[in-house]
């Protein structure tokens, strides 16, 4: 039964990551309409099954006479590259330093670890806005930023990890056979850190929609001609008593393709036996 | 006093982490493509006028040199003028602090209270069918970041069914007591019965919304330490002296457990106080993440750079009194 | 924290509900109370620092303008009760009302006038207000009320800034006692209303001043919120925190009249929402500018945006005011514009590619209204792309050259003066106009000059059609400012947007 449902929950949350993905790689065949396409005349429209709504547009239209449903599904194109491009790169980056310092230890680790510290010090959500006002708005940068703020919470859990791993009898043995350090690192410990990697990749991604949905959201996220979640949620918040669907509808997708992420990496966390220190953004 | 000599010295460490926080602040806001000169005057100045107030900004000076200025005179107490306000720096920070203190400790108040509830009764749940229910839904709840949360809110109790105001910080008809600047602390200080609750009414919303989204981790990490915990032998030795099961989470098991969670609740907070920043934003509640969020908008140096460190000193702060907390609280800690 | 047992803390935050449907209902009529919910603070407390157009409303509550406006925007005597301004408009004579005491009990006298337009203008560089009075060279005070302004060129416009924005007298002798620093933090004006309380960015409260020269206001206590949000905004004029708010979105209006106790009300006012345009760039070519201006469809953007309230616009004035043409159409015709189009080698195929800024939330639609001009352009085969920016770094971009071809740009000329719409909006010697062509420019710059009344109200409506003609200004609304009060709160309504608790009464 517990397995049955654990796996089940993976499943879950492995379906709504791969409908994200679906939405944002096929959009252009799935989307009803254009999702720029406007219709001042026909704006705030309610949703179908609303009075006075009407079948061609599921989901109503928004402020501009856009449809929702269309914007909603081209929005996953941004919330998935950001996802992917973000949460790869912030692995990239603290993992490769968290090697680094639980590797070699000394003062490597005493200076990342400090660097850490620094970054730790700043609440995410202020260095964020602040990186994003110094790069400008665009996806690239929403990216990069998430990238420089994230990095520290792979670099923290896994270098701690790394720190357990390397003192295991078997990477002692791989350096006194005559290993280099850089083929103990990538033979021996990279590959006994790959399920917590994966575990906090899963994780990340979800976080890096959320990232990209509050940028968008205060005007710091990606540019006017994109088309986001959190944009939709700025716009569709000025129309909360007429057109509530606008706002709800971005608000249930970021919720779902987080949930997906988060069950995702959850069951992973699990299955793989993987032990880590909680927290969330 | 072990507290307060483990606090110092943690406090001591603290100290380089902000100067390398300030420096690096400082270097990042002067590449910012604005020239806080020619913002500092009105918009038809002449060219001639900006560099008069550049030369007397010192804006042309190398960066170390501009640094080190700044150094000196925030050592002073002197965090300069914010440029769009034409106010002291330290004064606008100064009084919009209490407001977010006083929201992220009743935000962290909902957050404890909704996270140690939740634990126990995802505790009490265990090797039930119910648990696995009560996990997901712990997973579904994470996936609401605290944005969300304030919007729905809103929608909710703020249009659907007006029972809350989610507007300000005192309902408009009502005279601020200024005494320390901590609304709900002057409140009582001034015996105002009236004031208190409509402080209280108005926090309720943003912090729930805050609160509820940094309660999850807490009913997690709390369920796993208890069930780590009920591993160790004093608690069977507990169970064969007879103590009740009651008697036992509480008296035992929930001591000691609930120093993870109480780590935790430390990590949290720079989180939490972060993301007070948009709640304030989303509420109109005139604390620090307005300040901020403003003094982004236009392009006012001086206050984000204060704002900026404000954030680490208090987020550092709260850590170090955790760890702190920890060091002293720990019994396996303390006996090494 | 709180020095609140975490008990007492539960048993008020449950006894607050209902304590709280009762300060919902407070402001009942009858009460000498109002709440008004603003879309914004105030700068700072000095009135003559910052100029900023939701500002002066407010200011007009504690401070005294020496010329004050009707609600028909006609010059009307007020700290001043006549002026005289020389044939040649280099000297402006004015006589002081003697019966005006500033709210500490100092008397407000010629002396006090003289500090504010020119003393304390040459001392500090930093204050807006200097701008305005760059001219004055002198101000002479034969008595304690009366002032003879001197002008190094002639300011015909001086009598209709005596009214403007920040333009308020200050009290000398308390502002040199506690300094700059200290004025703002505890200021004192003439005004009917003195400042009580104020909580940066939150709440405002002004205490009626029983002192007051001029009429009584009606009612003794002001209290404005500051509610950033709109659509917080609406919740709380809807839940009856507040009884008076501006700025809330049109459709919002709409539904929120329909209550009833709410009123709602859609106000044209003296604010154009208009295209800055570059002279060069993509816009160098003519034919580009004029085929930007007629392809878009301001009745649709009106219709869309401001229900239909805001009138479309062909010149840079609004409607009522000296500079309008009310005989002179710049039509929408997306034909056209692909014609011109066409002559200069663009085509749907083969796009002209041009950028465009704008605010977002510096007024209603801002955004969307730039979104559908995208949207339009596009049609007929202009390509342009968006950027946001702050309102704040609309000067600092211009000054660099940075402005893209097209900003969309809200102009605020409470006065309705032509000098203040096409002198300021297209002078390249000021720093709002990114048009910086020396030939129009020349013209524009000669007609700061003209001190003849009838001449300078001719040349300016003459500039006006020929800045369209040549596409160097692309006007597209007159701004309407949405207002929602309780049914049984009356105010004043003024052509310029002002609300001002002095003429607000509960009936």
């Amino acid at each position: 039964m517990r397995r049955w449902w654990h796996s089940a929950r993976v499943l879950v949350g492995l379906g709504l990551a791969i409908a994200v993905l679906i939405c944002g790689v096929l959009a252009p065949l799935i989307a009803p309409h254009d999702p720029n396409a406007q219709d001042l005349l026909a704006t705030l429209q309610p949703a179908a099954w609303q009075a006075g709504g009407d079948s061609t547009h599921l989901l109503g239209t928004d402020s501009l006479g856009r449809d929702v449903l269309a914007r909603l599904i081209y929005g996953a194109r941004v919330a998935i590259t950001v996802a992917l491009a973000a949460s790869f790169g912030a692995m990239v980056i603290g993992s490769a330093l968290a090697y680094l310092a639980g590797y070699f230890g000394g003062r490597v680790d005493w200076l990342i670890g400090r660097a850490v510290d620094v970054w730790m010090s700043f609440p995410p959500v202020v260095l964020s806005l602040i990186l994003m006002t110094g790069l400008g708005v665009g996806e690239r940068n929403v990216i990069f930023a998430i990238i420089l703020v994230d990095w520290t919470r792979f670099c923290r859990v896994l270098r701690s990890e790394v720190l357990v791993v390397r003192r295991r009898d078997y990477v002692a043995a791989a350096r006194l056979v005559g290993f280099s350090h850089w083929q103990t690192l990538t033979r021996e410990i990279v590959p006994a850190t790959i399920p917590l990697l994966v575990t906090l990749l899963t994780l990340e991604m979800g976080i890096a929609i959320v990232v990209e949905a509050i940028l968008s959201f205060v005007g710091l996220g990606v540019s006017p001609d994109q088309i986001a979640w959190g944009q939709m949620i700025a716009d569709g918040r000025e129309a909360i008593y007429q057109a509530p669907w606008t706002l709800l509808a971005p608000v249930l997708a970021i919720f779902l393709a987080v949930a997906g992420f988060n069950m995702l990496g959850d069951g992973l966390r699990r299955s793989l036996d993987v032990r880590m220190v909680e927290g969330r953004e | 006093m072990r507290l307060l000599a483990s606090l110092t010295r943690r406090l001591l460490v603290a100290v380089p982490i902000l100067l390398v926080v300030s420096a690096l602040l400082f270097t990042a806001l002067r590449v910012l493509p604005v020239d806080p000169a020619a913002m500092s005057m009105p918009p038809n100045a002449t060219r001639a006028e900006i560099e008069q107030a550049r030369i007397q900004m010192g804006l042309n000076k190398p960066l170390p040199v501009q640094y080190a200025i700044w150094l000196g005179r925030a050592a002073h107490g002197d965090f300069g003028q914010s440029i769009h306000l034409r106010r002291d720096a330290l004064r606008l920070v100064a009084e919009t602090l209490p407001a977010t203190i006083e929201l992220t400790g009743a935000a962290m108040l909902v957050a404890g209270i909704l996270g140690v509830a939740g634990g126990l009764l995802l505790f009490a749940l265990r090797d039930r069918k119910a648990e696995l229910v009560a996990e997901t839904a712990t997973t579904v709840l994470m996936s609401v970041p605290e944005f969300i949360w304030a919007l729905l809110f809103i929608f909710i109790f703020g249009v659907l069914l007006p029972v809350l105001p989610f507007t300000g910080r005192l309902a408009p008809s009502l005279d601020r007591p200024v005494v320390t600047g901590f609304l709900l602390l002057d409140a009582v200080l001034v015996g105002r019965m009236d004031v208190l609750m409509s402080a209280l009414a108005h926090m309720v919303l943003p912090a729930l919304a805050l609160g509820l989204a940094f309660s999850t981790p807490v009913m997690r990490v709390l369920r796993a330490s208890l069930l780590d915990v009920y591993h160790e032998d004093y608690i069977r030795q507990a169970r064969l002296r007879g103590l009740s099961e009651t008697r036992i989470l509480l008296r035992h098991a929930l001591k000691n457990a609930f120093l993870p969670t109480l780590t935790l609740l430390g990590v949290q907070f720079g989180f939490l106080f972060g993301g007070s920043l948009l709640i304030e934003v989303i509420y109109s509640y005139p604390g620090m993440g307005n300040l901020m969020v403003d003094a982004v908008r236009n392009a006012d140096l001086p206050v984000i750079q204060l704002v900026g460190l404000t954030y680490c000193v208090v987020v550092l702060f709260i850590n170090s009194v955790v760890d702190g907390l920890y060091q002293v609280l720990n019994p396996r800690l303390r006996a090494r | 924290m709180t020095g609140v047992s975490r008990r007492g803390l539960l048993q008020a935050a449950l006894a607050a509900a209902p304590v709280l449907s009762q300060i919902n209902q407070a402001q009942a009529a009858g009460s000498d109370h109002v709440t008004i919910g603003w879309p914004s603070d105030v700068p700072s407390w000095d009135p003559d620092q910052r100029f900023a157009p939701d500002a002066q409303g407010i200011f007009k509550m504690v401070f005294d303008q020496p010329l004050d406006q009707s609600p028909t925007l006609q010059l009307v005597p007020h700290l001043i009760t006549k002026w005289q301004l020389a044939p040649d408009g280099r000297s402006l004579a004015v006589t002081l009302r003697d019966d005006v005491t500033f709210h500490n009990g100092d008397k407000m006298t010629s002396a006090d006038f003289r500090y504010t337009f020119f003393e304390r203008i040459k001392a500090d560089p930093k204050l807006d207000i200097g701008r305005s009075w760059r001219k004055v060279t002198d101000i002479e005070t034969p008595s304690p009320t009366t002032a003879i302004m001197r002008f190094s060129s002639p300011a015909p416009t001086a009598p209709v800034w005596l009214a403007f924005l920040g333009s308020f007298v200050v009290p000398k002798t308390y502002l040199e006692h506690v300094g700059a620093d200290g004025f703002r933090a505890k200021p004192v004006g003439t005004g009917p209303y003195k400042l009580a309380e104020y909580e940066m960015n939150a709440r405002i409260v002004l205490e009626r001043n029983d002192a007051y020269w001029g009429p009584k206001p009606a009612l003794k206590r002001v209290t404005i919120e500051i509610i950033k949000d709109p659509s917080a905004r609406v919740a709380a004029i809807q839940s009856g925190q507040i009884d008076l708010t501006i700025s809330v979105p049109v459709r919002e209006v709409t539904r929120l009249k329909a209550m009833p106790n709410l009123a709602g009300e859609l106000n044209p006012i003296t604010r154009v929402i208009l295209l800055q345009i570059r002279n060069d760039e993509g816009f160098s070519d003519q034919n580009v500018r004029l085929a930007a201006h007629h392809a878009i469809d301001k009745a649709a953007l009106s219709k869309a945006f401001y229900g239909g309230a805001a009138v479309p616009l062909s010149v840079p004035a609004t409607p009522g005011t000296p500079g309008y043409l009310a005989d002179f159409k710049f039509p929408y015709d997306p034909a056209q514009a692909k014609a011109l189009l066409a002559k200069s080698g663009y085509s749907l195929a083969k796009p002209k590619k041009i950028r465009m800024a704008t605010t977002n939330g510096q007024f209603p639609s801002d955004y969307d209204i730039a979104r559908a001009i995208v949207a339009m352009w596009k049609k007929v085969g202009l390509d342009a792309e968006l950027e946001v920016i702050e309102y704040a770094k609309y000067f600092e971009l211009n000054r660099g050259d940075k402005l893209p071809e097209a900003t969309l740009y809200s102009f605020d000329n409470a006065t309705g003066d032509p000098e203040i719409y096409t002198g300021y909006l297209l002078n390249p010697q000021l720093p709002f106009s990114p048009w910086k062509d020396k030939v129009f420019g020349a013209k524009v710059i000669a007609m700061f000059n003209v001190a003849d009344e009838k001449a300078r109200i001719a040349g300016w409506r003459k500039l006006n059609r020929e800045a369209v003609e040549i596409g160097a200004s692309i006007p597209l609304l007159q701004s309407v400012q949405t207002l929602v009060r309780k049914k049984s709160l009356a105010y004043t309504r003024y052509g310029n947007g002002w609300v001002l608790g002095q003429t607000m009464k509960w009936s």
